[in-house]
């Protein structure tokens, strides 16, 4: 028979799949901006074939399901590639992958705000490109793009709930057993979104405020 | 008649308007100086209802303002001609012309296409009725502006500044086509700028200053060393708008 | 393993028909979620604050919780207080919320660009406000948000592959069924990441030539 009643065991199930879920979230977000930002320096030292086969791959990443890209990593690669693809494994690889084609666009785009001539001054002042990218891209492009990255993230989390379709014990996963033992969809489904909710909402917050703190040491503190 | 009574309007604690009175008769053409921020296009935008009155009353052919129920028909007597135009700038200039007659009077359309024509052709932009705002030069605005506001028939005509935004030729385009309303016998309140100008259109002119109207005299009479010349203010505004 | 294209001709018909759903599916919930998206948007610029607060409400709790819950809620819950609708409308309901929350955040930014004398001028000139608001407002705003309101389209049509979770075959469910039938998900799956894309850069192209086109009159000026 089955127990269709809730029970605090119930709670505790949420917890670990909301633990999951943030845990694949910091991970996935972790290598999806670094890749993105190398992706980004890249296209800056103007790499040939390299800087094009990334702007292709980021393209088709951001322009395609993140549901088709999970099946793609793990229905396709396994038969492929010959390897044998976890559930976890394949959560990782494509959000990171997903990520990163979106903070490839954010870093490019952060490296652009930055006017030409101050590039070519510190240029003038015989510092390499590198030490350009460090000292005087970098800074200011962090403070640029805290913004949309935190809208990027924010929206990462919620397209996490996809790995639930192949099988990660996620959040939403949890929910779809829940739901399916005590056919109580409306509170399972409520108290599953409003969790996601004040997680995207926590997400939402350190961004703004660490903008704050960015934005406090680049703004001009007058004379 | 347009008639402003005792009319008081603050934004915050900035006092704009402090105890206006005016009052404007059919077929009159009143001419409103003052330097800026005297509170002259505020006076304008008391008349139409686009600000609340703080005090006072202003009524038009006795429709107060300030009730909504006779608002309506307040802004049904009185057209107004804005400063930088405000053409809806999806339609066409002869749909412009035609909303309001079709919407508010419910004129049948093609009547109002018509006399929007008409109205387009009396001041020289016949062959521009198609034309977007965004393919018209600032004059040309401005006139199918003008336009836009006779096309409702109001008994009185209310123009705030209607050609500070213009350079001097079209200006004289703009102007040109408020001499000939002047005559046709058109009521008229005009806030503006153009001291020569209201010199020879107006019948009266009055003078504002921080909020309160200085002088009301007719127009003759307000050039004259021993009428509004008399008033220190005004021989002062008058100069320093003639050095300019 | 050999990558071997030809073994998906067969099922080009098939999977065209699945794309075709997709298309059916978007463009039903994208009237939905503009039609939605103008009535929140005038919620939002509503008098009356709690008007203005479920507004709110709305766009930020939909913003901020993964549509596979969504999906989920509606899916589950409506059978429950004996709402019985196919997949197809619960995929355009669901699809139609969601989108309606970023269409009237694009939609409400553009009434908020228009230049308030033009609405002056309509009020001096005795319009009432209904036709304030639909001869002047929404057709201004609605041109301005062409671009914005292209981005939630693109946006639903990737979202809609979620729905292959629901039973509805629309392209990605028809792609599950392919690779079931083939043992090919790698082919399968990179050519529908490559349909994705193309599919979302034809629509791009199309809505550049319709904000072209619908801005025609705002051309610079020819002083």
């Amino acid at each position: 028979m089955r127990y269709t009643e809730f029970t605090p065991f119930d709670l505790w199930l949420l917890t670990q799949g909301l633990g999951v879920t943030i845990g694949l979230f910091l991970a996935t977000s972790l290598l999806g901006v670094l890749i993105g930002v190398v992706w980004g320096v890249i296209r800056f030292y103007r790499v040939p074939v390299l800087t094009q086969l990334i702007t292709f791959v980021s393209e088709i990443l951001k322009n395609s399901p993140v549901l088709v890209q999970l099946f793609l990593v793990f229905f396709g690669f396994p038969g492929l590639l010959k390897m044998n693809v976890t559930p976890v494994t394949a959560a990782l690889i494509t959000l990171s992958a997903n990520t990163a084609a979106f903070v490839y666009v954010i870093a490019v785009s952060a490296i652009e705000s930055i006017g030409r001539d101050q590039i070519e001054a510190a240029r003038v002042f015989g510092l390499t490109r590198w030490q350009v990218l460090r000292h005087v891209i970098a800074p200011q492009a962090a403070a640029f793009s805290i913004g949309p990255l935190t809208a990027l993230l924010v929206n990462q989390l919620q397209v996490t709930s996809l790995i639930s379709v192949i099988g990660v014990m996620d959040l939403a996963k949890i929910g779809a057993n829940l739901n399916l033992r005590t056919l109580k969809p409306f509170i399972v489904w409520t108290a599953v979104g409003i969790l996601y909710y004040l997680a995207a909402k926590l997400v939402a917050m350190l961004g703004s405020a660490l903008e704050k703190r960015l934005r406090a040491h680049s703004a001009f503190r007058g004379l | 008649m347009l008639k402003v009574e005792n009319v008081k309007k603050a934004f915050g604690d900035v006092i704009v308007l402090d105890g206006v009175n005016l009052t404007v008769s059919p077929g009159e053409v009143v001419s409103i100086l003052g330097s800026s921020g005297s509170g002259k296009s505020t006076l304008i935008r008391c008349i139409n209802g686009l600000e609340k009155l703080n005090d006072g009353r202003i009524t038009v052919d006795d429709f107060d303002v300030s009730k909504p129920r006779d608002l309506a028909e307040a802004r049904k007597r009185s057209g107004t001609v804005f400063q930088l135009f405000n053409l809806y700038p999806h339609m066409t200039a002869l749909q412009n012309i035609t909303l309001a007659p079709v919407e508010v009077l419910k004129r049948p359309k093609a009547e109002a296409e018509a006399e929007g024509r008409a109205l387009l052709a009396s001041v020289g932009l016949g062959d521009r009725a198609d034309a977007y705002p965004s393919q018209l030069s600032g004059g040309q605005r401005q006139r199918v502006g003008i336009c836009r506001a006779l096309a409702m028939k109001p008994r009185y005509l209310l123009l705030d500044e209607v050609t500070s935004a213009l350079d001097p030729e079209m200006t004289a385009e703009v102007l040109a086509i408020l001499a000939k309303l002047a005559t046709d016998g058109t009521t008229m309140l005009f806030v503006t700028h153009e001291i020569e100008f209201a010199r020879q259109i107006s019948d009266r002119i009055v003078f504002l200053e921080k909020g309160k109207l200085l002088v009301d005299l007719p127009a003759e009479q307000f050039f004259a060393p021993d009428g509004g010349l008399a008033q220190p203010r005004v021989a002062q505004f008058l100069s320093k708008m003639r050095k300019d | 393993m050999k990558i071997d294209l030809t073994i998906l001709a067969p099922y080009v018909g098939f999977l065209a028909e699945g794309a075709l759903l997709t298309a059916e599916v978007c463009a039903v919930a994208l009237v939905g979620s503009v039609i939605l998206g103008m009535l929140v948007a005038i919620a939002r610029t509503s008098q009356l604050a709690w008007v203005r607060g479920l507004a709110f409400a709305y766009v930020d709790l939909f913003r901020n919780i993964p549509f596979l819950v969504q999906l989920f809620f509606f899916y589950y819950g409506l059978p429950e207080i004996g709402i019985y609708i196919d997949a197809f409308t619960t995929g355009v309901i669901a699809l139609s919320i969601s989108g309606g929350a970023y269409a009237s955040d694009a939609i409400r930014a553009g009434i908020l660009a228009i230049d308030n004398g033009i609405i002056e001028a309509a009020e001096v000139s005795g319009l009432p406000r209904r036709v304030i608001f639909t001869r002047i407002v929404l057709p201004i705003a609605l041109r301005t948000s062409v671009r914005p309101l292209g981005s939630v389209l693109i946006n639903m049509i990737l979202t809609s592959s979620i729905l292959s979770t629901i039973t509805l075959n629309e392209l990605t469910g028809n792609a599950r069924i392919v690779t079931s039938e083939t043992f090919r998900p790698f082919e399968v799956y990179v050519v529908l990441l490559l349909v994705y894309a193309a599919l979302t850069y034809l629509v791009s192209i199309a809505i550049s030539l319709l904000h072209r086109w619908l801005n025609r009159d705002m051309q610079p000026e020819v002083n």
